[in-house]
């Protein structure tokens, strides 16, 4: 049976990426550092598997069709929207027990949509690249299974849904036939305003509210946010909360620690990076 | 009016390289193909993003068609245009594409 090993909650800043060398050289150093850090206490967990939990940003999906939560179960290359340093290439993947956790959301009540060949975002790209692939650089045989919440286009997911989610995705897990050991990343936020007046705002109350409950492994507290709170307070961006609250989910209690933040003006983000513990 | 098919252009306008081909070599005949009223047509033609998320237009489409279509894609006039004449605050060089 599989098991929830830990977890990470981090940003997915492409502009970190676009103008790497806009803050004060002390700050980028510290959130790329940031990222080096979660590799090497992901390395320590010995996972076989990384769920990683982000959000379309309008590049993924069309007017077409906007699933609520989606699963990659196949064939996993990224990102789509390529970045000066950040180049596509396939990722190695989980098929099974992808495959797994969508069946045994069909079983439970959650109808999970499927990308059999996914091309993921950046969103999921960047924790891959920059966290998981530098451990399996080492040796280690981690498989990546994109998860993909509805946070930058609406309808959103409810906050409570994501809750929901990620418990479900834990029950799957721990009732997966084989001995995974899994980490969960929740990808996105804290404050930011994407493509509005407010660009470039941050708020460094709001991103510590919310790294407040991960610490506390306050799930309550951060399911009960409501999106008129979360779009005044963080912004349109901050509604990839969700993705920490999904995350958060897989391991209910659990306690954070954080490992750096930041509210970056210049990476229009406030970043924060939070190690939970399984 | 509908946000709807607008933010289908929209969408289409930042990850379809044909139809960015289509809208700089024929814009009028582009729009036809879609059901937009005269106003959301003009908001297009005059790369009127303030108009458009009043509209309803999700802000990641407008920052997107800017920065693929705009003549000029600098972040400080979409900035510009976003907040009008008028409009202060401080403008980062934030772009979640880059062109």
């Amino acid at each position: 049976m599989g098991k929830m090993v830990g977890g990470f909650l981090v940003p997915h800043d492409p502009v970190m990426f676009v103008v790497p060398d806009a803050p004060p050289a002390d700050v980028a150093k510290r959130m790329w550092g940031a990222y080096t850090t979660c590799a090497e206490r992901l390395a320590e967990l010995d996972a076989t598997s990384a769920i990683i939990v982000g959000a379309d940003h309008y590049f993924n999906f069309g007017t077409g069709c906007l699933p609520q939560y989606l699963i990659g179960t196949g064939d996993v290359d990224g990102p789509l929207d390529v970045l000066p340093g950040l180049k596509r290439q396939i990722m190695p993947t989980s098929e099974k027990l992808a495959n797994f956790i969508a069946e045994h959301g069909y079983e439970n009540g959650f109808d999970w949509a499927v990308a059999r060949a996914f091309t993921v975002d950046h969103a999921v790209a960047i924790p891959d690249r920059l966290i998981v692939e530098p451990v399996r650089a080492k040796g280690q045989s981690i498989g990546t299974i994109p998860v993909y919440v509805a946070a930058g286009v609406d309808p959103f997911l409810k906050m409570k849904r994501a809750v929901q989610l990620g418990a479900e995705i834990r029950a799957a897990v721990e009732a997966s036939p084989d001995d995974e050991r899994v980490v969960v990343i929740g990808s996105g936020g804290i404050s930011h305003w994407v493509g509005t007046p407010e660009m470039g705002k941050v708020n460094e109350a709001f991103d510590r509210e919310i790294m407040d409950y991960a610490c506390r492994g306050d799930l309550a507290g951060i399911g009960a946010l409501s999106d008129d709170y979360i779009l005044e307070n963080g912004g349109n961006g901050a509604m990839e909360i969700r993705q920490w609250a999904v995350a958060m989910a897989t391991m209910p209690g659990a306690r954070g620690e954080i490992i750096d933040y930041a509210p970056v003006k210049e990476w229009v983000t406030g970043l924060g990076f939070v190690q939970m513990f399984a | 009016m509908s946000r709807n098919v607008l933010e289908k252009l929209m969408h289409q306008l930042c990850v379809d390289r044909a139809v960015k081909q289509r809208f700089k070599e024929d814009l009028e005949g582009l729009l036809s193909r879609y059901a937009l009223s005269e106003d959301e047509k003009a908001m297009v033609r005059n790369f009127d993003v303030a108009a458009m998320q009043k509209h309803g237009v999700n802000a990641m489409l407008t920052l997107g068609f800017w920065s693929e279509n705009a003549p000029n894609r600098h972040p400080s006039a979409y900035m510009k245009a976003l907040r009008g004449s008028s409009g202060q605050g401080e403008v980062f060089s934030a772009a979640l594409k880059h062109s």
